[in-house]
Formats: C-alpha cells, structure tokens, sequence
C-alpha cells in the first residue's frame, strides 16, 4: 500500500490524458524501471551522438539495457528504445527527455508510432508454430490480434470466455503467453502443460475456465514468449496488439475491440 | 481530464489576436498554437523559457511540457540535466509551486510550528485531509516533527473520493481553537458541523493547479516535493530538508 491517496489515476501525460478515453493505465516510464529492464544490446556501428546517448542514460541509470539507439524525428536528438519505451538524448548527451514526443503538424504521436513499429517487427517474427489461434468466423480475418495471456488472469479468463463472439466479428485472436509470476511460477507451469497437451486449444479453453490443466512437460516457447513480452512493453495482462503493432489494451469487450481496430490508422486526434 | 485552470482566459482572448498574424508570434502563441494542435481541450496556463536549449516550457493544469521554439514539436514529460544530474522539470515544479504558496498567508495555515524555546528549521507545508490515513499516521507524529524542529503548515485539500472530507475541513477551519479542533478530527473525531468563511475550496483549487493530486503533499520550504515514505520519519524528513537546504544554499 502507498502511503498516499489519490484523487485522479495519473495519466502518462496531460496530453495523452486529454486525448484518450481508453480504461487501460499506461504505466508510465520511471528511471527506476529502467534499472529492472535487461536487453541485449545489439550494437551497429554507433556513430558519435549514438555512444553519447548511450553514455548519458548510463551516467542516469547505470543498469539501464538499451534496446537501440536511432535518430529521432526531434532535430538534435537520438531516440533510445528500452524494454518497449523511448527516452530521447541531446546528441551531445546533455540533456535527456522522458516522455512522450508529438508531432504538432502531422499531428501524430511519434512515441507510440515508433513503439509501435518496433513491436510490431517483434511480435510479427513470432512464427505460427508459436502461437495458440483462435481463428476468424468465415474463412480470411478482417483482423489479428496478438494477446499477451495469463492462464491466472481474471480479465484474460474473461476475454476468453468471450472467444467465439471476437471470432463472430471477423477478429482472430493469437495467443502469447505472459504468466505475470515469471518464468517457474505455477501460472507458468500451467501454461507449459497446455501447450503440451495434445489439443492445445481445447486444453487452453479449459484451463481458462478454471479447470487446472493436466500437469505435462515438453519443449515449448512459454519463457521466449514472456521475455518477449517484457520487450513489446507488456506490463499486465491481458495485452492486446492491433496488427500495426499498437497497445490497444486491456480487456475489451468485442464490439469495442472491433471499433477500435476499425478506427486504428484513420483517428482524428483533432475530435480528442 | 479534469483541468482546473484560471489564469487562460486573457491569455486566450491574446492567442485569438495574433494568430493572424505568424510573423508577430509571441513564445505564448506558439506554445497554444502547437498544444491546441494536439489536443484543443488542455488550457495553457504559462509559458517560459525552458533551460532546455531550443524548448519553451509551457505549464498546464500543473503539469509541463517542452515545446520546440518553432511549435512544430512537443514532448510531454520530464527533462534531465544529464552532466548536473538535475531533473529540471521537478525544478521548475518546485519553483512554481514555491511561488504559488509563498502567496497563501498564514490565515490560510493551521500552524503546528516548534513550541518555544524550540528553534523552526525548517518549515513543511502539507497538503492534507481530515478523513485520509496517512495524512492521520503523519499528524500523529506532530510533536516529534516539531522536536526536529520542524514547522509544519497545514492546508486543506480534502479529496473528492472522501465525502463528506471538505465539510470536516470546514468545521475544523471555523472552531474557536483550530489547531486543537485538527489534531482532534485527525485522531477521529468528529468535528462537528459549523460552517464560516472558510479557505478550503480554494485551496483545494489551488491544489490541483498546481498538479497536486493526493494527500499528504508534503512540500519543502523550496517548493520540492518530498516522497511520503521519506516524510513519515521524523527523522528521516529532518534529514533530507537539510540536504535539501544545503543543495539549495550551494547552487545559491
């Protein structure tokens, strides 16, 4: 319990507050988090202002992983992507900024948008054979989300048990698992048994209902998938990926989650 | 988002004007042009020059962000200063609101200030609420913060999640012997319905313009913010409003 009480769940910034009516919390980015992250760091030829950046959140958050370190859109400045956020470092390294980046013309969030992208590239090289489909009424999906799940998750329990009306909507559902305890929790271990069960989908769907699937063991992509989803920015379940690789939640009901993939890439913010 | 502001409106009327007119664009011009972009809602309260190079620093429901000098960029979030190792927006924060209770006189307080021959300090104001735990388990420590030497200047914010919370305030605020009314309340018991011109609304307002959202804020005399698990130790806040005295007297 935190010794404060609080009359407004703080938003991640005044003005993503004033533009979002979504009921999911982003979590926002503190240099303590940081220090919890571990990414291996792929290092390219770094040219100058890459290795200051580099050397400046060092100089701030000595155990910071960084993902990768890019030219950002902001004249002057490096972009770093860490663990599924973005900080954004002065090329000579002297300032660093922690929040989110707007392009006032375009009028877009470039923050979210290059998140998105790097998500996107990540949860898209996960290969069919890793993952547990749900697949569309009718033939071709109009849409594809990845879910990360929980086996132990209310919310997940109840986004599943709604499986058959996302599908109804043309909405395939791709499951990765995120068993929040970590890697040899028992939420773990219940997962690993339903990929290990001879009919994965029918041991999922049980397993959600409540019913504590048969203990089993085999090779299976459970850890790989929740490092991944510590990469991606996933800090809770469920946590669903548009196909533009965007966080649109938290549990949605199925007709919200319909409108929301239908509005994604044609939004207004000017209506916000 | 709920935005208590107050001083926009001429500021408005102002951007209206010029905004015909680019050429003439004014620092708060650009800031309101480039945030009404984004979202039209959120009301710009001031703008400054930011010590990031090239950014203003535009403040807005007691929040900051950074607008590039040509309005084409914003970035809502915190700056670093990474060779002085100095958060700068918590700077600038700790500067508006250091202004913003300079301006709340003592007749707006509920002092608890060291009994003498005790010496003050330092002082803490707290932004507290009558019916919140906290704020109780921090008040019942009030005698030891003061052995530290510690004032602490109390003003109200009861919170909205507390019904009932700002009528408590109220009768606290208009009882013949108020610190002795708070304390009382503040151990639970009920203070009564009496009712008087009283400054809570208004430093409830205050509060949120200044972007504080819970209670206890506890703020010190420079206007920073002090982490609550620091402020419930006596000695542990006397310790770090030191530091922070001697941090402020060294850049000074």
């Amino acid at each position: 319990m935190k010794p404060y009480h609080q009359s407004v769940t703080p938003s991640s910034g005044i003005i993503a507050g004033a533009r979002s009516s979504i009921a999911f919390v982003r979590v926002g980015l503190t240099l303590a988090l940081l220090c919890a992250l571990g990414f291996p760091i792929a290092q390219a030829a770094d040219s100058a202002p890459d290795i200051a950046a580099r050397k400046a959140l060092q100089e701030l958050v000595p155990k910071a992983k960084i993902d990768k370190v890019e030219q950002a859109p902001l004249p002057g400045y490096r972009q770093v992507i860490i663990g599924g956020q973005m900080v954004y470092v002065s090329d000579d390294g002297r300032f660093l900024l922690q929040g989110t980046l707007y392009d006032t013309q375009a009028k877009r969030d470039l923050t979210a948008a290059r998140i998105a992208t790097d998500a996107k590239a990540k949860v898209d090289a996960v290969p069919l054979s890793k993952r547990i489909v749900f697949a569309a009424d009718g033939g071709k999906p109009k849409y594809k989300v990845t879910v990360f799940t929980d086996i132990d998750c209310g919310y997940c329990r109840k986004l599943h048990s709604q499986i058959a009306e996302y599908n109804k909507r043309g909405i395939e559902v791709d499951y990765l698992f995120f068993p929040r305890s970590g890697i040899g929790s028992p939420s773990y271990d219940k997962a690993v048994s339903v990929w290990c069960a001879k009919d994965r989908n029918a041991a999922f769907t049980q397993a959600k209902g409540g019913k504590n699937p048969t203990p089993l063991k085999c090779e299976n992509p459970v850890a790989e998938e929740f490092t991944l989803g510590t990469q991606v920015g996933v800090e809770g379940t469920p946590t669903i990926f548009a196909p533009d690789g965007s966080k649109i939640g938290g549990y949605l009901p199925p007709d919200e989650m319909l409108a929301k993939l239908q509005t994604l890439g044609t939004a207004s913010f000017a209506g916000n | 988002m709920h935005l208590p502001l107050c001083f926009s409106s001429a500021l408005a009327a102002l951007g209206l004007l010029l905004a015909v007119n680019a050429s003439a664009a004014t620092p708060e011009d650009t800031v309101r042009q480039a945030v009404t972009a984004m979202a039209p809602k959120v009301k710009v309260d001031a703008v400054q020059e930011s010590e990031l190079p090239g950014f203003y620093e535009a403040v807005a429901g007691g929040q900051f962000l950074y607008v590039s000098k040509d309005g084409h960029y914003i970035v809502d979030g915190n700056a670093y200063d990474v060779r002085e190792k100095r958060d700068l927006t918590a700077g600038s924060r700790a500067k508006a609101r250091k202004i913003a209770l300079d301006k709340i006189g003592p007749d707006k307080r509920i002092v608890f200030a060291p009994p003498a021959p005790m010496q003050t300090k330092h002082t803490v104001t707290v932004f507290t609420d009558v019916d919140c735990p906290f704020c109780r388990r921090f008040h019942q420590q009030i005698a030891a913060y003061n052995a530290k030497g510690i004032a602490v200047d109390y003003l109200f914010f009861p919170l909205s999640i507390h019904p009932g919370a700002d009528k408590k305030a109220e009768a606290v605020w208009c009882s013949k012997d108020r610190p002795n009314a708070f304390t009382a309340a503040m151990a639970g018991q009920d203070p009564g319905k009496a009712t008087c011109a009283n400054p809570v609304s208004e430093l409830t307002h205050l509060a949120q313009t200044l972007g504080i959202s819970g209670t206890p804020t506890i703020l010190a005399d420079d206007g920073s913010q002090i982490a609550g698990q620091i402020a419930q130790s006596p000695d542990q806040l006397a310790a770090e409003l030191d530091r922070l005295a001697q941090a402020s007297a060294a850049r000074n």
